[in-house]
């Protein structure tokens, strides 16, 4: 800073203006610099919201496998409301393509990197625990959100999955009653949808009902998917229900039984999960009976409000194990979700009340 | 027959033929090369000569007909072979390594190596290398530099020196003045005579100059639609004639071929 | 002297350069190496980090970004080789991630370790061969090829693992060789990143493959045996990258399909590696330290991101424009030396 003049000044004078340009510098970079570079509320370290005391802007990171999968658009877009209230900012990081070993090296740099507070998705049995017990030990508070493991994080916020598939096997015991019956999943044996359709099978064995319950792996991508539920049907016209335990089977069983008009036949009731745009117009169209929705924008909101109150309680209040969901949407709920696009959907990012239709 | 006769050619390829798919390179052609010889070898673009060159040096196979190497009947494996058998070849594209050193290019396929591991003798095969370029005359700033950044005429002179290196026996040269300027040419012709003052060494020279030709030959084959159809004694021939020759072929009539049966 | 070599030499006859202090001579050495480049943008890029995050520079982050590196460093070394004799090989990504199932089938088998990831990396080597058979035997690109094989291997991956992580090894001295012991993944790159250096500077191998790669047809003609060396640094960037997975998913201590196209994403860092470290994609140029460096360049960038908290929407954005900017600065740096290089002739 050439101040013109300045070897003039007394030292103190110039100290003086000197330090002045040092804060309106910081001051302005301030103003500029929102948090993170998020779309987000006014995270200013919360001057106390609501009833709470003034709390430093925690940061909360969320490790996640697929992070731009439009699943969780609604996720992120629960982490920033929650954020916004409570005066906290976020991380949406680790891996693309469902890479164990960048997540890892994400969830470690959030570690080192002084996160007040990481979520994980944990689609490994292992890769995670070590990560997990290293953030503990350093008193960094860590849930996992939309896929759970046997781990020591404090809490898991998602849908039950085993819990899920089991209602849906009741459910299926109560629409379809007996005959020849389809479980499709994507991948057997991968972690977040393989207690689904364990649940499932296990509610009709219980049941004691005169169903013959297959399960048959689809594939990982959509056009696998639809190829093989239809070669499926196409073997197998006398099935009476249809039902599937993933996004992509649910919509390749709704399209299949739509294109081969199976409710003309055999078949009595079809469902599945998620809520890919596809499935909700099929479950509207009364194709399908219905879809499971877990609710990914919760798996985003109520983990930030867990880490908030046990970082704000010093570990008193502890998180409580949620459930976010085993909704039904039915063909009447399907309407609703058309009808309406929300943060809450993920497909609208406007905020608003959203009316209830009908 | 003559004296220079009695003892073995150097190198005779006998009935070659060579065919690429639709296309006969070679129909038959038989060429002899003697000891301390230069033959010059001319004819038309496409009329196979590089194929020829390629075949005497082991690149390509030929289909038909044998060579006699030095007296021995020899089906030649590979360049390395041929090299073994004191054959040594500099190509129209000279075949040299842009991103390697003087001295690693003139060692291609070659190279000096330690034991018990193999690595590289860069000492030896770079004292190696001046050495020899300074017995050719050759002025280039250093073995080191890469030969991408040599001029026309000094990659010339590289490629020949790495023929000559390696005590060939038999040299063969396709094009080496292909692209060169008068002063540059002059270079590498001075080299080919100074070659020639050795007389251990049989060279075969395709070339289009034919001043070049009459200049540093001592015989000339005339390759045309895949076999030789005139071999002369330079001493016989002159540019002219030559020249008329080759666009007599051009423009498909026959010209004195009554006055010069293949030998 | 004729007036030829007058022009050649400058009308001075050549004499040795002037004996100059060894500092200045080794600065000018180091200064003229295209890897000074790339080791100065890492060096720059390091003090940016460590300015703008107070966490850059601890030692649980420095672990972090080792083990970034390591994956990719080890990745690019073989794809270098590879790219120097005039090549490319995308295939290495899912071979990342196939090989560990390999290890993983062995060691329940029964195999101990060590053996198990022989006979893993022999399956490497053998989509290597593949890879070296069909570009060099058919004549298609090894681009077109080894994309296929991409694709492929990252099916037959799918399939070996039904889409599902294995548990890795976890206990033993074989473990910690093979990525288990904190330092062990470094120790293996610098071994790869030493042999291969190597190999390419001082051996007959190195120097054919600079020679396939600048000029494949002179090279034959001289008798260099290009199909043999072009097939080894097939299987050498293949079996690199089979070991980058076994020790990557020992040290996470989970074998993983990476099901979501990790694949590509993994190759293309390697690639961009060696390209930021100074290796040319057209062949014939290369350098093995430069490919570490370029991997390092990345892992610091990747990191220093991550720690300052740009999420994975923007991610890509920045890592791909700095990316960029670095093979761009390096591109021009290599003209400059180039021009200065000739102009001292």
């Amino acid at each position: 800073m050439d101040v013109s003049g300045a070897g003039q000044m007394t030292p103190s004078r110039r100290n003086f203006l000197k330090s002045l340009g040092v804060v309106t510098a910081a001051g302005l970079i301030a103003a500029c610099t929102n948090d993170n570079g998020e779309a987000a509320g006014n995270g200013n370290g919360g001057g106390g919201s609501g009833n709470f005391p003034e709390t430093p802007e925690w940061n909360f990171v969320f490790v996640n496998h697929v992070t731009t999968n439009p699943f969780f658009v609604p996720t992120v877009y629960g982490i920033e409301d929650a954020g916004a209230i409570l005066g906290t900012t976020h991380q949406w990081t680790g891996s693309e393509g469902s890479d164990i070993g960048e997540m890892v090296n994400a969830m470690e740099a959030g570690i080192g990197g002084g996160a007040d507070g990481i979520g994980i998705a944990l689609v490994d049995l292992d890769a995670f625990n070590g990560p997990t017990d290293d953030a503990l030990a350093a008193g960094i508070p860590v849930l996992g959100y939309n896929a759970d493991a046997p781990n020591n994080r404090l809490a898991y916020i998602g849908q039950d999955l085993y819990g899920s598939g089991f209602e849906m096997g009741l459910r299926i015991v109560d629409l379809v009653g007996s005959g020849k019956v389809a479980l499709f999943i994507a991948t057997p044996g991968q972690l977040n949808i393989q207690p689904r359709i364990d649940g499932a099978l296990d509610a009709i064995a219980e049941s004691g009902a005169d169903i013959e319950a297959v399960d048959i792996a689809t594939g990982a991508d959509l056009t696998e998917e639809l190829n093989n539920v239809e070669a499926w049907y196409l073997g197998n016209q006398d099935a009476t229900g249809m039902f599937a335990v993933d996004a992509g089977s649910t919509q390749a069983v709704g399209q299949v039984v739509r294109d081969q008009n199976a409710r003309d036949n055999a078949l009595v009731a079809a469902g599945g999960y998620d809520l890919l745009p596809e499935t909700v117009e099929l479950v509207a169209d009364g194709v399908l009976d219905f879809t499971i929705d877990q609710q990914p924008y919760l798996q985003g909101f109520l983990p930030v409000v867990y880490m908030y109150l046990w970082k704000l309680s010093g570990g008193v209040v502890t998180p409580p194990e949620t459930n976010t969901g085993l909704v039904f949407l039915d063909s009447v709920g399907a309407q609703l979700f058309l009808e309406t696009e929300s943060r809450f959907e993920g497909d609208a990012e406007e905020q608003k009340i959203v009316e209830p239709v009908g | 027959m003559t004296a220079t006769q009695q003892r073995a050619d150097a190198i005779r390829a006998e009935n070659i033929g060579k065919r690429y798919g639709p296309v006969l390179a070679l129909d038959d052609v038989t060429i002899r090369l003697g000891r301390g010889e230069v033959l010059g070898l001319i004819g038309d673009n496409g009329a196979g000569k590089s194929t020829l060159i390629k075949i005497l040096t082991g690149f390509h196979q030929p289909d038909r007909g044998r060579l006699v190497i030095d007296g021995d009947e020899v089906a030649l494996r590979s360049v390395s072979h041929a090299r073994q058998l004191g054959i040594e070849t500099v190509y129209q594209d000279l075949a040299l390594v842009n991103q390697l050193p003087v001295y690693l290019n003139m060692n291609l396929n070659k190279e000096a190596v330690r034991r018990p591991i193999p690595f590289l003798d860069k000492k030896s095969m770079r004292d190696d290398a001046q050495n020899h370029l300074t017995d050719m005359g050759v002025r280039i700033p250093s073995v080191d530099t890469d030969v991408g950044f040599l001029s026309g005429g000094q990659r010339q002179a590289v490629a020949i020196a790495r023929a000559v290196y390696s005590d060939a026996k038999v040299i063969l040269l396709d094009e080496p003045l292909a692209a060169m300027g008068a002063k540059e040419s002059a270079i590498i012709i001075d080299l080919i005579l100074e070659l020639k003052e050795r007389a251990d060494v049989s060279m075969i020279l395709i070339a289009h100059n034919f001043a070049q030709i009459i200049e540093v030959c001592d015989r000339i084959n005339f390759l045309q639609h895949g076999r030789i159809t005139h071999d002369m004694a330079v001493g016989d021939t002159s540019v002219q004639e030559l020249t008329e020759l080759v666009s007599a072929d051009y423009r498909g009539r026959a010209s004195r071929r009554e006055d010069h049966e293949p030998s | 002297m004729t007036e030829l070599e007058e022009r050649e030499t400058g009308g001075e006859a050549i004499e040795p350069p002037v004996s100059r202090s060894l500092l200045v001579r080794v600065g000018t050495y180091l200064l003229r190496r295209p890897e000074s480049t790339v080791a100065i943008a890492a060096l720059a890029l390091a003090v940016y980090f460590t300015l703008a995050n107070e966490f850059f520079l601890t030692a649980a982050n420095i672990r972090v970004i080792a083990n970034v590196l390591i994956p990719t460093a080890i990745l690019a070394t073989g794809q270098t080789m590879l790219l120097i004799s005039g090549e490319i090989d995308l295939s290495q990504g899912a071979v990342y991630f196939m090989t560990p199932f390999l290890a993983h089938f062995a060691v329940e088998a029964g195999i101990p370790l060590p053996l198990a990831v022989m006979l893993a990396l022999l399956g490497a080597g053998v989509i290597g061969l593949i890879n070296g058979g069909i570009t060099l035997a058919v004549g298609i690109p090894s681009f077109i090829v080894t994309l296929g094989m991409l694709l492929i291997v990252q099916g037959v991956t799918l399939n070996l693992s039904d889409g599902f992580p294995a548990r890795a090894p976890s206990v033993g001295l074989d473990v910690d060789i093979f990525g288990g012991a904190p330092f062990s993944g470094l120790a293996w790159v610098i071994l790869f990143v030493a042999f291969l250096h190597i190999v390419l500077t001082k051996t007959r191998w190195g120097v054919y493959t600079i020679a396939i790669g600048d000029n494949r047809l002179g090279a034959r003609e001289a008798g260099v045996p290009a199909y043999r060396i072009t097939m080894r640094n097939f299987i050498v960037a293949a079996m690199l990258a089979g070991f980058a997975g076994i020790i990557e998913g020992v040290r996470i201590g989970s074998f993983d399909p990476g099901a979501g196209g990790a694949a590509g994403l993994r190759v293309f860092m390697a690639v961009a590696a060696a390209v930021i470290g100074g290796t040319v994609l057209t062949g014939g140029y290369g350098t093995i330290i430069g490919a570490f460096l370029g991997a390092l360049v990345l892992a610091v960038l990747q990191d220093g991101f991550n720690i300052m908290g740009v999420s994975a929407f923007t991610f890509g954005i920045v890592l791909g424009a700095a990316i960029i900017v670095a093979m761009v600065v390096n591109a021009l740096a290599s003209k400059a030396r180039i021009r200065s290089q000739s102009v001292k002739l």
